[in-house]
């Protein structure tokens, strides 16, 4: 019961806590959320895994053979079914989603390719987006005010680059 | 002057074909005083001498002399200055504007411009006139357009559960800026048409060339940007926020969001038409990251500050 209360308290932290995901990718299980950490499982690709909790870059998964720290960019949210064709045809028509959350069908037409193609510039609607711009120092005193700082982090290449 | 050359061919076929009277000399004087200016570096910015009725007469002589140039910017597609960058992506984003008009709440369009100018502000180009908005429009979408114009639509917004996760989209579009994807499709483009560059030369203001230059503003936004492009924005966009202190993770759990829709949703179509699946983004992602965010610092979700719409 403590356990449970503690996870309330953390739920911002915890946002995936309680969902089940898929695995994306081989990787290893680890012990605890580091790279270094002891390997105590792997995780194939396509594993359906529980999520416990996130840290950093890791999420705390259970999967049927082991438990433990995986990449958190290894692991997809929600079941395999949500990228299946035959059950998503199957979701559209019981008005489902692959989550189960009721998919929203508001007749509010989307925003088309067609539509991009024809639209005429919009001078009014210019201005405003113009007129709500913000300078280099606001953006700065906005970060202050919610305690950003600043951090050093280079960009990484692609995978087959 | 290969390449003079080939434009020239371009540009006489562009023509024949849509039946243009056409002075080839005018062309081929107009093409080759550019590149007299090029060479000599003939500053453009000097006040007119000739009317522009003189330009526009007949060449006497097959000669080629650098005349006093009549103060007709050229519309530079294989080095677009800052300016015709800007001037391009106003028009492309106020066509998208056409389309879909800004959500009416001066707050929320506040809100989004101060993250995104922060995320912005850790970017390679923190001085462009950096704008944002979330348009009226319940798909699930983003555009990023040269110079600094970033939407976001409501339908994806209404998505976002926190201040990182919307630092993570706006910073993928950042990276389309920064990285000149959508400027690099339309200069292919625009290149291949060379002849084109020469007809919109006959309009003076930079917005009217930018008008013309493209024949449609918001097309580009409808057809999307190759793959690699799109991979390369998410890595940049995930580094972007966090070096402003955020969640590093917002984008690939919005990728994971926009995942869990169903794909036949109409709100989809567009983005997945122009992107790749976002299954096969967020593998990209994990692959490319490798060990690289294993320890990065843990930023701030700021959900307790994120701007909720009501509806």
């Amino acid at each position: 019961m403590k356990k449970i209360l503690l996870l309330l308290l953390f739920t911002p932290l915890l946002a995936y806590a309680g969902e089940s995901g898929t695995a994306l990718k081989a990787d290893s299980i680890r012990a605890e959320p580091f790279a270094d950490a002891k390997t105590t499982g792997t995780l194939n690709k396509g594993d359906s895994v529980n999520i416990l909790s996130k840290k950093g870059a890791w999420l705390q998964i259970k999967s049927k053979k082991s438990s433990g720290w995986v990449r958190l960019l290894s692991v997809k949210r929600g079941g395999t079914s949500s990228s299946n064709n035959i059950s998503g045809a199957i979701d559209v028509a019981s008005g489902r989603a692959g989550t189960g959350k009721v998919v929203s069908s508001t007749g509010v037409r989307g925003l088309s390719a067609e539509e991009l193609k024809s639209a005429k510039f919009n001078e009014e609607e210019m201005k405003k987006m113009e007129s709500y711009a913000q300078s280099a120092d606001n953006g700065k005193s906005f970060a202050s005010a919610g305690g950003l700082s600043k951090s050093d982090l280079a960009y990484f290449k692609g995978a087959n680059q | 002057m290969n390449r003079l050359l080939v434009c020239l061919l371009v540009t006489a076929g562009i023509f024949s074909a849509h039946s243009y009277a056409l002075d080839l000399n005018k062309v081929l004087e107009d093409a080759a005083r550019q590149e007299i200016e090029k060479q000599t570096g003939e500053d453009k910015t000097q006040p007119s001498a000739a009317p522009a009725e003189a330009a526009a007469a007949p060449a006497s002589t097959s000669e080629v002399k650098p005349v006093p140039e009549e103060a007709k910017p050229e519309f530079n597609w294989k080095k677009p200055s800052r300016d015709e960058e800007i001037a391009l992506g106003r028009e492309i984003t106020g066509s998208i504007l056409g389309a879909a008009p800004l959500v009416k709440d001066i707050a929320l369009q506040k809100y989004v411009n101060q993250v995104g100018r922060w995320v912005a502000s850790q970017s390679e180009r923190p001085d462009l006139p950096w704008k944002f908005g979330v348009i009226e429009s319940a798909d699930l979408n983003a555009f990023a357009a040269p110079g600094g114009y970033v939407l976001i639509t409501k339908g994806l917004y209404q998505k976002l559960q926190n201040e990182a996760q919307l630092a993570g989209v706006l910073g993928h579009e950042i990276a389309h800026v920064v990285k000149k994807h959508q400027l690099k499709v339309l200069q292919k483009q625009q290149l291949l048409n060379a002849g084109a560059s020469w007809v919109t030369d006959q309009f003076g203001k930079k917005d009217k060339l930018a008008k013309a230059a493209i024949s449609n503003g918001a097309e580009i936004s409808a057809r999307g940007l190759d793959k690699e492009a799109e991979f390369e924005a998410d890595r940049m966009g995930v580094v972007l926020a966090s070096r402003a202190g955020y969640d590093a993770f917002g984008l690939p759990e919005v990728l994971q969001t926009i995942g869990q829709t169903n794909k036949s949703d109409n709100s989809v179509a567009l983005l997945y038409k122009t992107h790749p699946a976002p299954d096969e983004r967020l593998t990209k992602l994990g692959d490319s990251a490798g060990s690289k965010l294993d320890n990065i610092k843990a930023g701030k979700t700021l959900e307790n500050r994120f701007y909720k719409l009501s509806n």
